[in-house]
Order: structure tokens, then sequence, then C-alpha cells
């Protein structure tokens, strides 16, 4: 296990931290997420959740289906703040025509 | 392995973390039972802000209690909770606004906060680039801040571990059986028996449900709120901002990481426990914010998501003893807990062992008048 290798490249959370917070008792992709930020950066986890799900799954032997992926949230793609505003706007506009 | 405790909270939210770990500390074994994962309900969902600037005296002697925990819990947890004292600034469009915030002032004063009433230019002086159009002045606190929810819970939970403590991830509780008229024990949904004669009621949006195991009606209904984060950016101003218009919003930039986050309370009310992402609220919320700071309007949403206030119905939480022996509430939060909790664990822990806390939570009785609605919620 190499200190420098990042797995989640959105927050730069390493190999090395995830594994230490694994070994803390933490087994769920949910607490580690919300520990060390891992899946809540501009990809949502789209590259590091599966990552660490099998990394829980060597350290726990806990066979990988049986791991649990956090809720996906929208927006599926990071949107502007002013270019929602605006569509509430033209969904209003739309609404009064 | 030994079934037996000094003290059963139920939760493992910021509430029964802090309560928790302050009863830890003074060496009584504690077991904390959690239905899913720590800071699943309300308290890894809310935005993290923390203030002092209420209505009601006790809130306001509560958080002030509250700030002074915080500020020293990097040291007390051995980790970093991200506290940061920016402030907070209540926006005032309106003389009625205006009115509340400076009464308001006047009482927080009495206990020695550092708050003044604003005028616009100094409003956007402190956020630069905000929207000044309507706005009469603000409530600014430099008192108040900030602080990780998920950081500070989860230390509260490693502190109660190493104090002998256990917390049961994943495991709901679904009876309470007494003896006579005092609590004994819990049993969980893989049907075992846990022993205590002490046991908390922190269950946030369920503590209703909790409360009803013991046949205790508590008047604490959950409410839908949703929440959105932001892309990160450098630092534009340092407090969280608040609009209390019926179409206003509040956010705050996150000191540390730079991200945005925000919520609105929704009008009409959204009662129930259910957690869905609406797209209204995607589209209402970016509105609401730009208009107040027009700048924001580059910056990506990265994340929606919903959560629950716990209401009571005058706003104030539901903290002390109960008719029942033993049985304890720490719940109906109304939005707050994150922020009340460090205080409210150190006095109910002081409650709990030594029938009294340095602040009476006598205004906080499950049975108090619920008549007198705090204005600042």
């Amino acid at each position: 296990m190499k200190k420098e290798i990042i797995i989640c490249r959105c927050e730069e959370v390493t190999e090395e931290e995830i594994v230490k917070v694994i070994k803390q008792g933490y087994t769920s992709l949910n607490e580690i997420k919300r520990i060390l930020r891992c899946g809540m950066g501009h990809c949502q986890g789209r590259s590091c959740l599966p990552v660490i799900a099998r990394l829980i799954s060597k350290y726990n032997r806990k066979p990988l289906s049986e791991i649990r992926f956090p809720t996906s949230r929208p927006p599926l793609k990071p949107i502007a703040l002013g270019i929602l505003a605006q569509y509430h706007k033209s969904l209003d506009k739309n609404r009064n025509e | 392995m030994n079934k037996t405790a000094d003290v059963i909270i139920i939760g493992a939210g910021i509430i029964g973390a802090a309560t928790g770990y302050y009863l830890s500390k003074k060496r009584l074994k504690v077991y904390v039972f959690e239905k899913a994962f720590p800071c699943y309900g309300s308290t890894g969902r809310c935005i993290g802000g923390i203030r002092a600037q209420y209505a009601h005296p006790l809130s306001i002697q509560v958080m002030i209690e509250s700030i002074k925990i915080f500020s020293t819990l990097r040291d007390e947890l051995n980790r970093d909770v991200e506290w940061y004292q920016g402030g907070y600034l209540f926006l005032a469009h309106t003389e009625e606004k205006k009115r509340t915030y400076l009464e308001a002032i006047k009482l927080q004063k009495q206990f020695g906060l550092p708050v003044e009433f604003i005028s616009p230019e100094e409003c956007s002086r402190i956020v630069p680039g905000l929207n000044c159009e309507d706005l009469l002045g603000g409530s600014y606190s430099p008192y108040d801040g900030q602080a990780n929810p998920f950081a500070v819970t989860y230390g509260y939970l490693e502190g109660i571990k190493k104090h002998r403590g256990k917390i049961f991830t994943y495991t709901e509780i679904k009876k309470i059986n007494l003896t006579g008229e005092k609590v004994s024990s819990v049993v969980t949904d893989k049907n075992e028996e846990y022993f205590a004669p002490v046991i908390v009621n922190a269950a946030g949006p369920w503590a209703k449900k909790i409360g009803e195991l013991v046949g205790l009606s508590l008047p604490i209904e959950p409410e839908r709120h949703e929440s959105l984060v932001t892309e990160a950016c450098e630092r534009l101003f340092d407090p969280m901002i608040v609009d209390y218009r019926p179409d206003g919003c509040y956010f705050v930039q996150n000191y540390k990481t730079g991200h945005f986050i925000g919520c609105y309370t929704p009008i009409p009310n959204d009662p129930g426990d259910h957690l869905d992402a609406s797209s209204t609220f995607l589209t209402e919320m970016p509105r609401r914010m730009v208009r107040l700071l027009p700048k924001l309007r580059h910056l990506k949403v990265l994340r929606q998501w919903a959560g629950s206030y716990e209401m009571t119905p005058d706003g104030n939480p539901i903290v002390g003893a109960t008719p029942i022996d033993g049985f304890y509430v720490s719940a109906g939060m109304c939005g707050h807990g994150f922020m009340f909790g460090p205080a409210l664990g150190k006095l109910l822990a002081d409650l709990i062992t030594e029938g009294k806390s340095s602040i009476s939570l006598e205004e906080f009785s499950y049975n108090r008048d619920f008549s007198r609605k705090e204005l600042m919620k």
C-alpha cells in the first residue's frame, strides 16, 4: 500500500486514509463518505466508491454484493446556480402563458 | 458480551453522541443504539451553522455555552471539527423584522452577546456584493460560527468508545421494558435485550415513536427541509446569511473547503419523515441565492438532499426527565440540534448524574406551556 495513491480524486483522499478508517471499524460507504468526504466532490463518487467498496470487502472479508452504496443525489452533473435560477423563471413564464 | 450499561442512548446523531460523551466522561458506561449509521438522521443533513442569536432567553444561554464548547472541541476530541467563528447576519427587509431583531438584541446583550443592528452599507461591507434592495439592515454577531457536523459527531462517538462505551449501528430499538414505573431494558430488532437504569431518547425525527414505546406522547413532528451544496471557490465572506422573507433562504461558505451550503424553510411546511429531493428546490434555492448575491451565479451546484426538522409546537427543544422514572428526552430540536448539541449534552449529563444542571432546562421540559413561540426559528 502506497501512501500517495489517491482514491477520491475530487476530494484528494488517499488509500492510506481510507484503510485507516476501515481498520477503526467503519465498514460502510456511508460512514466513510461522511468521515473523509470521498464521494462528496464533483463526480459524486463515480470513480472512488467502487474502489472503496473493494477495500471494505478485502479488509472485512465481506462479499462485494453486500456493500450498500450511498444515495445518488441530483443533479447528475454540476449545474451553475444562475442556470438553475433561470430555469425556475422559464417554468413560471410557461405557466403564465 | 456484557449486556448491562449505566445509560442507554437511542440515536447516534449529535444529541446522542454529545450526551453519551459527557456521561462517559463521568465514568458511566454508555451504550448508543443507532438504527442506521451515525449522522443518518438530521445531524448529517444540516448545514452546520452555530449561533447564539435567538429570541428565547434559555436558547441564548444554552448557545453561549455551546459556542464555548465548540471553540475548545478540537483539543477535547483531538480532531479538527472545523469550528470557525465567522458570525451570522440576519437580514431585515421589513420594519416588523427589524423590530423583532432589535427586541432580541436587547435580550441577547443582557447575556453578554456581542451583537449589533447594522446598516445596509455595513451589511454589504461584511458581505461584498450583497443585493441591498429593500434592505433595512441586519442583526450581526461575530460570536456565531460554523463547524463540521460529521467531525463533531464522530469525534464524540470515538470518545464514548475510549471510555469503554459501545456504539451499536444498524440496530433499531423495538421495545422498552419497565420494571414497575422505572425503565429497565431495551429490546433490539435483532431480538437482543440490553439493560440500563437510564434511557435517553435522542432519536430526532423518530423521537415520538420512541416515546410511544413507554406510553409517552411527545409533541414532536418531523418536517422535510432541503439543502444544496455548490462547488468550492475562493473565500468571499465570513458569516452565515439568513434571509427570513417568505421566499428567503440561509447559506454560508465553508471557511475551509470554500463550498457554499444552504437551505430554506418551505411554505407551506412539508410534514413527515420522507427525504426525497425535489426539482422545485433545485431551481428555487438558486433563484433565492442569486437574488441575494448575484455574483454566485456562475458557481455550480454539486448535490441536493433533504433532511428532517423535528418541530415542537413552540420551536424550542424538549429536554429533561419524564414521568417515567429513568427515561429522559432530548429531541424536538426544530432544526437547531447540531448547534445546541454540545451544551445540551453536557447539561443533560449533569441533570442525569446530579439531578441538576448549571443552566436550568426547566423551560425546555416536556410538559411546559408551548404557546410562546421562538421568533428567530
